[in-house]
């Protein structure tokens, strides 16, 4: 009789835990947003982004798409993210060696392009940022670029008629808040992943290069991948590459970040992905072409003490070489990428 | 062999029990949840209080006044603000040491008089000592976008070079060589020497305790002086440095100043 009594207690303790468990998770999916899983391309390295802390999802990466493409976001409403960043440039801005800001202002570098950040600890061409979801603050903020205050944005987009919906969706509550701007343009832009080049094809055995091409990429491996390292194209390190202080922008790159002295001069290592159409180059573009970057490096570089010593004894081509790496060079294009609907203005 | 005959309550709870365990932490963790995502009422105590005064020396603060350094040199101020965290309660008796709301951080303006009253939660016992942190911990300035006292668009983070503004002192001076005698001071930086994390020991007036019983608060008044931004153990001219607005050395000796420019005034137990 006992037996049977506690059996029943169990059964009826039993269902009300199950009962309680799975109305929990109704709840949870019923309530969430829709989760996105981050995908590593083949052969890249484990992404630095941290999305425990900011988990992907559909509501998040679209309101941070919105945001990108917005003008609320700049003084005036002409400066979107997307002003200086195009998706037929690869997120640069396209043949300017530097941007337009507000009041017809330029900013005091070149606009690089956007994509594969999830791999990026540091951020901008001194590593000042020192993660993705502050980099939004700088470009807003700065008085030459979209001259806005935190502030103000944050206003403009409570009184919006989409947006505390959207962050609803995104976010469970419809509170704007900085904090939950910032987390949604992070989502959409550790979202854009370039990774679908002919380089990629062949590293993927799923295309093959000319004999140009592959001669290109032989000269690129042994010149230029010490510091533009496979796969993302980048080592994502600091180096004075022999350009002399612009005596305009007197811009001295890393040292205004760490006050050092041997870091005079040095400029974050740009990806070459995309690299034909993020001219100009460098970081105060003042390279227009290819041929013009690879004049610098063979005839051009300017000796100091922080000078690369990569770079000490130059790179010099012979004219088909250079034919060759121009060649490989032209397979870091990735047309999928500047053509993908989920990284363009919303309609 | 056993046979059904031989179960026993006892028996039966042995076997069971791991079930009805498990079970109950499901329900509960279940139960946990939902308070974690606010719809139970927060159960937020406090037991102390901290309440900040911004003076110049001896003097309660006012933007209309003009003051002078240990210089001599004559200013009025427009803005005094800085961050503390990390509260630290001490008995110097039992050699204690409570580490309080390690995750609050509070922004105290000297324009905004809500923002002076701090309230903790503290473990009921006798304390002689107190210290917190003033500025933002390294953690919270490399870990993206942050909420709260910390959101950015309180004006206190560095956007260029990523970073909290622990401090910030500005004003106006006739001995200022900027435009209308400005003086800036936004004093922070985290890495290696440039460390302007200060995280001072404030001592009670003599034979005061703050004494938390079960049932009962303590209120400890602190006094916040401008002057120390100036002097000891660093000189700090406004005539000869009108504005820091970057990490650095020149940074990192104000704070080594204005960690002193704490003093206990008053404990109260109530």
């Amino acid at each position: 009789m006992k037996k049977k009594l506690l059996t029943i207690l169990f059964l009826c303790a039993g269902a009300i835990a199950w009962m309680q468990v799975n109305s929990c998770k109704k709840n949870d999916t019923k309530a969430g947003p829709t989760p996105v899983t981050f995908t590593t391309p083949p052969g890249f390295p484990v992404p630095q982004y941290s999305f425990t802390n900011n988990p992907l999802t559909q509501e998040g990466i679209s309101l941070g798409r919105r945001l990108f493409y917005d003008g609320q976001l700049s003084k005036d409403g002409n400066f979107p993210c997307s002003s200086c960043h195009q998706q037929f440039a690869a997120f640069a801005t396209f043949d300017h060696d530097l941007s337009h800001g507000f009041n017809n202002q330029f900013t005091t570098r070149n606009s690089p392009g956007i994509f594969n950040l999830a791999w990026h600890t540091e951020l901008h061409w001194d590593g000042g940022i020192n993660h993705i979801e502050v980099q939004p603050l700088a470009p807003i903020t700065a008085s030459n670029e979209m001259a806005e205050d935190i502030g103000t944005v944050i206003n403009k987009l409570k009184a919006d008629n989409k947006y505390p919906a959207q962050f609803k969706a995104a976010f469970g509550t419809e509170e704007v808040n900085s904090q939950r701007m910032l987390k949604a343009l992070a989502q959409f832009m550790v979202t854009m992943v370039s990774a679908n080049s002919k380089y990629d094809k062949v590293r993927n055995g799923q295309a093959s290069f000319t004999n140009t091409e592959q001669s290109g990429y032989t000269i690129f491996q042994n010149k230029c991948a010490a510091c533009h390292k496979e796969p993302l194209l980048t080592d994502l390190s600091y180096r004075n590459n022999g350009m002399d202080l612009h005596p305009f922008l007197l811009d001295n790159g890393r040292m205004r970040i760490t006050n050092k002295k041997e870091d005079s001069l040095k400029f974050k290592v740009p990806s070459l992905r995309n690299v034909l159409l993020t001219f100009p180059y460098m970081h105060d573009g003042r390279f227009y072409s290819i041929d013009q970057v690879l004049n610098h490096y063979a005839t051009g570089i300017i000796s100091s003490p922080t000078l690369d010593p990569l770079l000490t004894n130059k790179i010099v081509l012979t004219t088909t070489e250079r034919t060759q790496l121009k060649a490989f060079l032209t397979t870091l294009t990735d047309s999928v990428f500047i053509a993908d609907k989920r990284f363009a203005q919303p309609q | 062999m056993k046979t059904d005959n031989t179960f026993s309550m006892k028996k039966l709870l042995k076997l069971h029990l791991p079930a009805l365990l498990l079970m109950l932490v499901l329900f509960n963790s279940c139960a946990k949840e939902y308070s974690g995502s606010g719809w139970a009422t927060p159960k937020e105590d406090y037991n102390l209080v901290i309440n900040f005064t911004p003076v110049v020396d001896t003097l309660k603060l006012s933007f209309d006044s003009t003051y002078k350094n240990y210089f001599d040199e004559p200013y009025k101020v427009a803005a005094f603000k800085f961050y503390i965290c990390q509260f630290d309660l001490i008995n110097t008796d039992s050699n204690r040491v409570y580490n309080v709301n390690k995750d609050k951080y509070f922004l105290i303006d000297a324009a905004d008089s809500t923002t002076w009253t701090v309230k903790l939660s503290a473990v009921p016992f006798r304390y002689n000592r107190i210290s917190f942190t003033i500025g933002v911990d390294s953690v919270r300035n490399v870990s993206g976008a942050q909420t709260g006292a910390l959101d950015p668009a309180k004006g206190m983070f560095w956007t260029w070079n990523s970073g909290y503004i622990m401090a910030k002192l500005e004003g106006t001076s006739p001995v200022s060589n900027q435009p209308n005698g400005k003086f800036e001071y936004h004093i922070g930086g985290f890495k290696g020497v440039e460390n302007a994390i200060r995280k001072p020991l404030l001592l009670f007036p003599f034979g005061l305790y703050s004494e938390i019983k079960p049932n009962t608060k303590s209120i400890i008044s602190v006094n916040a002086n401008v002057n120390a931004w100036f002097y000891n153990p660093h000189d700090l001219k406004i005539e000869e440095n009108p504005v820091v607005t970057t990490p650095g050395i020149l940074a990192r000796s104000v704070s080594e100043n204005y960690s002193k420019m704490f003093t206990v005034t008053a404990v109260k137990n109530e």
